[in-house]
């Protein structure tokens, strides 16, 4: 089978959008609104569903495009069993499979990956795989540890060094000064010692994961390209808008997380993980969507100053949520919950709109 | 040279993918460094390119784009042959110095 048409991208596509869709529904599930049967049955594979079933699959597919120019195709296995994972879960399968699929995912992901640091010995190269390694990392100790709870910080690893480590790629257009490059070393380190010390001590550990989330939204503040670009015209400052301003949910994430929000059961934790999950990582989404969709399903999305309304929106939404859940008014974190979805409804929506507007052209 | 007439110079077609932006920093592929190659071979059209990163997924897409500029400025059925290649891998001494400006003037901006 090859990989390198449309046509065969596509389902894989589909799958990471159905963990996308029933992993939102349940996350509403857990805020008690009513939801279709099947997606409240997955109210306690929220986590999962997004992360790995929709996150990871689209992190997977981007990956194994890249690698196909360099004319391999098994690393378009990452994505089938990372797609596959989240149906297993949908379906219901005996959670040791999807579990397996997961691993199986990360896995070739990191492979791939690594590949392409052992061709190219890069800083950015060597984040970006031990992102992927985080991933693998996450869902080995969810299978021996039989419960998500202790994978979660594994898994923010997984999808903030691979966010960083695409931008720090960038940061070689600037003349970014040599400690600079050391500091964003030494919290990458740091980030995955804080990850590895929550295994045994964790409150300790996860502050100290969230004190390394909020230098790092300090680095990409301070050092990221989109400083510069945000000041272009266009799609060019339209993605630097959406990295800025996920930059700051990030570090308001990793604030939260300091004083023990990534803590399970702290009363923090909602707002802690929905302000690095959702305002931050789909801000990047939103960022990058408009190129990089075209890239994997080759359909062409022009840019339109439309897209900076479910931009606004996803910050509106957001910063509703965590003063729902700060304040604690369990009615308004409910309300503002379901603008999230309604939010990335609309951001699916736009997408669509434009695809459409440049095939009637 | 002992091409057609018809055909622009190779300088010419390199000129031209100036149209073809990075959407990610806004500027073109020419002055970031990206086109290695671009000459005829035996009446083809071979272009020699890299991506700055080899893990990032819109090799083919510009690939296709810059196959798109030179079909409009050559003879129909021109064979073009766009290569995407890793090797020497992308470095920022690669950008012209109007690219390295354009960072810097803002870098100090």
């Amino acid at each position: 089978m090859t990989f390198s048409s449309a046509v065969s991208r596509l389902p894989l596509l589909l799958l990471g959008m159905l963990a996308l869709v029933s992993g939102v529904l349940a996350g509403l599930a857990r805020l008690a609104v009513d939801v279709p049967v099947f997606a409240a049955a997955q109210a306690g594979s929220h986590g999962a569903l997004m992360i790995c079933g929709f996150l990871g699959t689209v992190i997977a597919l981007e990956r194994a495009v890249a690698l196909a120019a360099s004319g391999l195709s098994w690393p378009f296995l990452g994505p089938l069993s990372a797609g596959s994972g989240g149906l297993a879960l949908l379906f219901g399968a005996p959670l040791v499979l999807t579990q397996f699929l997961f691993i199986a995912a990360s896995a070739i992901v990191t492979a791939g990956s690594a590949l392409l640091f052992v061709r190219q010995p890069a800083i950015y190269l060597a984040t970006l795989t031990l992102g992927a390694l985080s991933w693998l990392a996450g869902n080995l100790v969810w299978m021996v540890a039989g419960t998500l709870l202790p994978a979660v910080p594994w898994w923010l690893a997984f999808l903030v060094l691979t966010i960083a480590g695409e931008r720090l790629e960038l940061t070689r257009f600037l003349p970014t000064p040599q400690t600079a490059r050391q500091g964003f070393a030494a919290i990458v380190i740091g980030l995955l010692g804080a990850a590895t010390l929550s295994l045994w001590f964790e409150p300790a550990g996860l502050s100290l994961f969230a004190l390394m989330l909020v230098a790092l939204a300090a680095w990409l503040l301070r050092h990221d390209i989109a400083r510069q670009t945000v000041r272009q015209r266009g799609l060019t400052r339209y993605i630097a808008v959406c990295l800025l301003t996920g930059y700051v949910w990030l570090a308001v994430g990793g604030l939260l997380g300091v004083f023990g929000g990534l803590v399970p059961g702290n009363q923090w934790r909602d707002a802690a993980l929905h302000a690095i999950l959702l305002g931050f990582v789909f801000a990047m989404i939103f960022g990058h969507a408009p190129i990089i969709f075209p890239a994997v399903a080759k359909v062409k999305i022009p840019y339109h100053p439309a897209f900076y309304l479910p931009l606004a929106l996803l910050h509106l939404t957001v910063f509703a949520r965590i003063v729902g859940d700060l304040a604690p008014l369990p009615v308004m974190t409910q309300a503002a919950a379901i603008g999230n979805a309604l939010t990335l409804l609309a951001f699916v929506l736009t997408i669509l709109v434009q695809v459409f507007s440049a095939r009637a052209r | 040279m002992n091409h057609s007439s018809a055909l622009p110079e190779p300088d010419a077609l390199r000129e031209a993918l100036r149209e073809v932006i990075d959407p990610e920093v806004g500027v073109n592929i020419v002055d970031l460094g990206l086109v290695y190659r671009l000459a005829y071979e035996d009446g083809v059209v071979v272009v020699e390119m890299t991506m700055t990163s080899p893990a990032c997924p819109l090799g083919d897409m510009i690939a296709d784009e810059v196959d798109e500029v030179l079909r409009r400025r050559l003879p129909p059925n021109t064979p073009i042959d766009v290569r995407l290649v890793w090797d020497p891998p992308w470095s920022p001494e690669m950008m012209s110095a109007a690219a390295r400006r354009h960072f810097d003037r803002q870098w100090s901006a």
